[in-house]
């Protein structure tokens, strides 16, 4: 199984999962080379966020392969871990921590030593001072460092987390559905932000939103129940006659 | 036509047996003869009184017990003229006399004509055993039977022969057995040989029972071989009821289980199904009882013909009451608080200490006495298994109110309502269904259950302001351990706890077994955090 | 490093509390020892007992917060760290007594003369020694309660199912403690101490002592749990209160830190117990009621979680409350402390002293409506 594997970043092959008998999860099958960004697309249902669950150890696979960096079985961590090997994810609906300031959110999530008592003596260095500022500047939220992450509109708390994924400085970010409830401009701009951010990283984008998906201009899977439908280019996925069925019933 | 045949030949035999012994009845002895006899009665001292009555019971004629019966009470005379013996009876100052053989009338005499045949303690022992002995001999089985363990009471050697032809005569398996067991005690107090007592403690080591194990105890001290079969019978009855023990305890159990299912029903749904911690759930048990207890002071002060029914008028009462408390509780408190549930557990634990205290108010702290109705008292046995009517019926009535509840989800539109808020409270609601309202009487139904759970505890225990307090943790043990939102769930754990805690408590002792179940009940959790029959799926895990 | 951490904890306000905590442990003894009974501000010595004991209460109280206004655990069995601790003292007190006791056995307590044991069990060695009874008020409940979260918080177990066997856990131990042959003195539980390090636990000095070193210790932890939540740690907490998974998927091990925490505050409040005991002058099992966990959570809230004054506030408050209940209308104080539960989770969910806090924090910033403010997650 490691052959296969060997050169890719994140390979999945013959997962499956279910819950309480309803397949959420059927024969599913991914490779991920290092640096590529991904967008997966698929109606309601089709198993996007069971698939980054599995990912990130939030849900065990009942058979199949999860591996990071061809040899790396996912399946056997929890959460933490998977963090800790460079692994990060958005959840769909936004995820901050609402009673602490923006800046303590991002240094919260700054990369750094995460046991009990290495945060209990903890210092904030310079450079991990100026490593918030960089963040913050990207995320173009540094006028609002002291503000209360709760007092966020819904697309500038969309964008601290994605800040806070940054800044644990992963190989991988999971994203899930990072322009929903945005405006369209800011929609336009988060496209940017991770075009520029997959220079650097690799990085798997869930959306519904086909705009946004032509935005980004990558390889593009289509999961429909539990299963790859189709792949490609957003052009040769939309013209094929399953997918066209899948989105329009029939 | 075969199958009539059939009936009406067994009704023939039927018949037969049933007036067979009537005709077999006939005197044994001819009245001259017993006369005499009976006449012996009067004559010289107490051994040969003793004589005589050994000589009647060898006659083996019905009407000797009845004579004997007389004589034991001291009412049995002799006429000094003649010194026949007669029976008394006071008419005015003089006393009328008949023949106790044939029952004759013998005319009317002055009291100073008779005089009492004496018995001393001696003779009316010997007396109580031939009486025994002859009623082995009755028509009735139920007689042949008391008279068989009467003897197996009194260990009366002299009845050995007797027994042994009672035995011999006997046509119902059921008495021989006790009339084998009781001529086995008697032979073991008696002083035949070796062979016949090692055959005798065979026969009672064969009995099993609990009796037998208590009539084998006195012998196991003994010397010699006697002494070696009694306590090897004493063993193997031993481990026989260990069974039965086992039994007795499972029936503890179960009983246990079934006050625990009772109490914890209704929480399973107000946290089951509503996800609201009902601190206070305790307090409408307690209520419940409190109810139960008003209808029975008002049933004795008014009408006490009613006492019987007393639990039948109180449960829909206690219903109401509980329920409406209930309700008023959701109104006033808990409709604020969905979706906070560490905050609904202390709003709710503030009521339940209020509704204890005015409880305390009204009635006072000092415990109350609710009745048994006549239905509900005492106890009966299945082989060695005591059960008592009040455990019986709760056993019973928790089934019930599991049944009528599930009923009542699955089946009614209250219960469709239910369960459609319950998974998805923003689409009921769009689908015109009135969830404050669904909320408020889910919750006063969880609220009324526990109030019917009140008027079934109120029969095992005293009713207090705290009477809640005991039942809140072992019920809330219950509800988590089976499984949150699962009534099924509620039904094994609560069982399960019920059996294992009873299991447990010959070995470890109450208090000891109830910290081993907590123990385990927590280490439990941790290894199924939502219980025995949880929900799965993504919804729940999120 | 830890010097460091020590500065971060020594904000303002912090300074402030601790500066009042010691000006109180210095002045009500010395108002009392010092001054004429008759003279208007003698503070009699039943009071300075009473204060002891309310403050004590407090140090409880800052332990459940600790856990639940900053972790969002909220704990039903503090009760029994509590205990455990006062049991601790007094299995120390009562090797004290020596043959002063009613059966004068120099080693054996007087319950168990009673009991007619005939050796001292083995878990009663080393309590005739102050330091080692010292140690096991905090090692007891400490561990009890490491073992209880290390498997509690790997599986997961979280909000009311957790709040429960809290509760199971300290029912299973009132239990346990009722028990004649646990070998705690059973129903009567550990009284009639005499001395404390060779000092009479009746004598005002000693009284006015403990008074004074409850209030420094509920200083020293205060101070320690300023410094804990100003910690990059406390404010792993408060995101774990708030938002667990997003915590866990930053790759932070939260039952790592809920143990932590929760091991803390177990023996915080097992000093707490400990400093209660002398004070009252007995332990028995009832302190392991359920009921008592639950007032302690209650204080808190009264006070306001997540807010390391508000503890302090809300089990003073809500004790002297109490107090002046049951000496004037004792049948009225369930009620009063019913209606209380209800009233602050219904009406003031910060509390007394985030109320205030509030309030202050929009005088100051009017243009930021205060129903923005977060309000601390369960």
């Amino acid at each position: 199984m490691t052959d296969k594997a060997e050169g890719t970043l994140l390979y999945l092959d013959g997962v499956n999962k279910a819950f309480d008998g309803f397949k959420a999860i059927n024969n599913l099958s991914l490779v991920l080379a290092p640096g590529e960004m991904r967008a997966i697309i698929g109606p309601n249902g089709a198993g996007k966020t069971t698939m980054m669950d599995i990912i990130t150890g939030k849900t065990k696979p009942d058979t199949g392969d999860v591996l990071f960096e061809g040899s790396t079985d996912l399946t056997r961590l929890d959460e933490a871990k998977i963090a800790n090997l460079g692994i990060g994810r958005k959840f769909q609906k936004p995820t901050v921590f609402e009673s602490h300031t923006v800046e303590d959110n991002i240094v919260l999530a700054l990369k750094a030593k995460r046991g009990a008592f290495a945060t209990l003596f903890h210092q904030t260095t310079r450079a991990e001072a100026a490593r918030v500022d960089e963040l913050l500047a990207t995320t173009r939220l540094t006028d609002k460092r002291k503000m209360l992450a709760a007092r966020l509109s819904h697309g500038q708390k969309q964008w601290l987390e994605i800040g806070m994924l940054l800044a644990q400085e992963p190989r991988l970010l999971l994203v899930d559905e990072p322009a929903a409830g945005m405006t369209d401009a800011e929609t336009a701009e988060t496209a940017i932000l991770l075009r520029e951010i997959a220079k650097t990283q690799s990085v798997v984008v869930v959306e519904h939103d086909m705009t946004f998906v032509r935005d980004l201009g990558v390889k593009v899977t289509v999961l429909h129940e539990g299963t790859v439908l189709a792949e490609g280019s957003l052009d040769a996925v939309s013209s094929n006659p399953k997918v066209v069925e899948v989105y329009l019933g029939r | 036509m075969r199958a009539l045949t059939v009936l009406v030949t067994a009704l023939w035999l039927m018949l037969s047996a049933a007036l067979a012994p009537t005709a077999a009845a006939a005197t044994a002895i001819a009245d001259p003869d017993l006369s005499r006899l009976v006449n012996q009665l009067a004559e010289g001292g107490f051994d040969e009184v003793e004589a005589a009555i050994g000589a009647l019971v060898a006659t083996g004629d019905d009407r000797v017990s009845s004579i004997l019966d007389k004589l034991g009470s001291g009412d049995l005379f002799v006429r000094k003229a003649d010194r026949v013996v007669v029976l008394t009876e006071a008419a005015g100052r003089e006393l009328k006399l008949t023949d106790p053989v044939t029952g004759a009338d013998l005319g009317m005499v002055p009291k100073a004509a008779v005089e009492k045949i004496r018995v001393n303690n001696r003779l009316r022992r010997t007396v109580a055993a031939a009486i025994g002995t002859l009623t082995l001999r009755s028509d009735d089985p139920a007689v042949r039977r008391s008279a068989a363990e009467a003897v197996m009471k009194s260990k009366d050697a002299s009845a050995i022969p007797a027994l042994d032809a009672a035995i011999a005569a006997e046509p119902d398996e059921g008495v021989k057995g006790v009339m084998i067991a009781a001529r086995a005690t008697a032979v073991m107090a008696s002083d035949l040989p070796e062979a016949d007592k090692l055959a005798a403690v065979e026969t009672i080591g064969d009995l099993g029972t609990r009796d037998a194990l208590a009539m084998l105890t006195s012998y196991t001290g003994l010397e010699g071989p006697v002494g070696e079969a009694a306590r090897k019978a004493a063993t193997s009855i031993e481990s026989g009821l260990l069974l039965w023990d086992a039994a007795q305890n499972i029936s503890y159990g179960i009983s246990l289980g079934s006050v625990l299912l009772l109490a914890a029903i209704g929480l399973a749904i107000t946290f089951g199904v509503m996800g609201v911690i009902n601190m206070a759930h305790g307090e409408m048990v307690m209520i419940g009882a409190y109810t139960t207890f008003v209808v029975q002071e008002i049933i004795r002060t008014s009408a006490p013909g009613l006492f019987d029914y007393s639990l039948l008028i109180a449960l829909p009462l206690a219903f109401l009451v509980s329920g409406g408390i209930g309700v008023l509780i959701e109104r006033s408190v808990i409709r604020w608080l969905y979706g906070r549930p560490l905050e609904t557990l202390l709003a709710t634990w503030g009521v339940s200490l209020i509704l204890q205290q005015a409880v305390r108010t009204i009635f006072g702290a000092q415990n109350r006495e609710v009745g048994n109705p006549s239905w509900m008292s005492g106890s009966f046995m299945v082989g060695e298994l005591s059960i008592t009517w009040s455990r019986l019926w709760i056993i019973v009535f928790s089934l019930v109110v599991f049944a009528g509840l599930m009923l009542v989800l699955k089946r009614t539109t209250f219960g469709l309502q239910t369960r459609a808020v319950t998974q998805n409270r923003s689409m009921a609601s769009a689908m015109g269904i009135r969830t404050p309202w669904v909320d408020a009487f889910t919750f006063g139904l969880g609220s009324g259950i526990a109030g019917i759970a009140g008027v079934a505890l109120s029969q095992i225990g005293n009713v207090s302001p705290n009477l809640g307090q005991g039942y809140i943790i072992d019920s809330f043990m219950v509800v988590v351990f089976g499984g949150v939102g699962n009534l099924w769930g509620t039904l094994v754990g609560a069982m399960t706890l019920g059996i294992a805690n009873k299991l447990m408590e010959p070995y470890a002792g109450a208090v000891l077994g109830k910290i081993l179940l907590l123990v385990f009940i927590i280490l439990f959790i941790q290894k199924r955090p939502r219980g025995l029959f949880a929900l799965k799926g993504r919804a729940i895990e999120a | 490093m830890i010097t460091g951490f020590l500065l971060n904890g020594f904000d303002t306000r912090a300074r402030i509390v601790v500066a009042i905590l010691i000006a109180i442990a210095l002045l009500v003894p010395a108002a009392n020892l010092m001054l004429p009974p008759d003279h208007p501000l003698h503070v009699p010595t039943y009071l300075v007992t009473l204060m002891g004991k309310y403050f004590a209460y407090a140090l409880l109280a800052l332990a459940v917060d600790l856990v639940w206004g900053y972790c969002g655990i909220l704990s039903l069995g503090h009760s029994a760290f509590f205990a455990l601790g006062g049991y601790a003292m007094g299995m120390y007190l009562m090797r004290q007594i020596g043959t002063r006791g009613v059966y004068a056995d120099p080693i054996l307590p007087d319950f168990m003369v009673f009991l007619n044991w005939k050796e001292l069990p083995w878990f009663w060695y080393g309590f005739d020694m102050f330091w080692f009874a010292a140690l096991m008020v905090v090692l007891v409940p400490g561990a009890i309660a490491f073992v209880f979260g290390w498997f509690a918080f790997r599986s997961r177990v979280t909000g009311v199912y957790l709040s429960i066997i809290t509760q199971a856990l300290t029912y299973a131990l009132l239990l346990a403690f009722f028990r004649n042959d646990m070998g705690f003195g059973g129903n009567n539980g550990l009284t009639d101490f005499k001395d404390i390090l060779g000092y009479n636990v009746q004598a005002d000095t000693t009284r006015a002592t403990l008074f004074a070193l409850t209030v420094l210790f509920l200083a020293l932890f205060f101070f320690i749990a300023s410094a804990i939540t100003r910690s990059k740690l406390g404010k792993v907490l408060v995101g774990v209160r708030d938002a667990e998974s997003r915590t866990r998927f930053l790759g932070y091990r939260v039952e790592n830190y809920k143990l932590f925490v929760w091991t803390l505050s177990a023996m915080m409040a097992g000093v707490a117990g400990a400093l209660y005991v002398p004070q009252v002058g007995i332990i028995n099992p009832s302190e392991f009621a359920p009921a008592n966990s639950i007032e302690a959570v209650i204080w808190v809230a009264v006070g306001g979680r997540g807010t390391l004054v508000g503890p302090i506030v809300g089990a003073i408050t809500v004790n002297f409350g109490k107090t002046w209940f049951t000496g004037v209308l004792p049948e009225f104080w369930l009620f009063a402390l019913g209606a209380l539960f209800i009233v602050v989770t219904l009406f003031l969910p910060k509390g007394i002293v985030g109320t205030v806090q509030a309030f202050w924090a929009n005088r100051r910033r009017p243009a930021a409506p205060a129903s923005l403010a977060p309000e601390p997650a369960e």
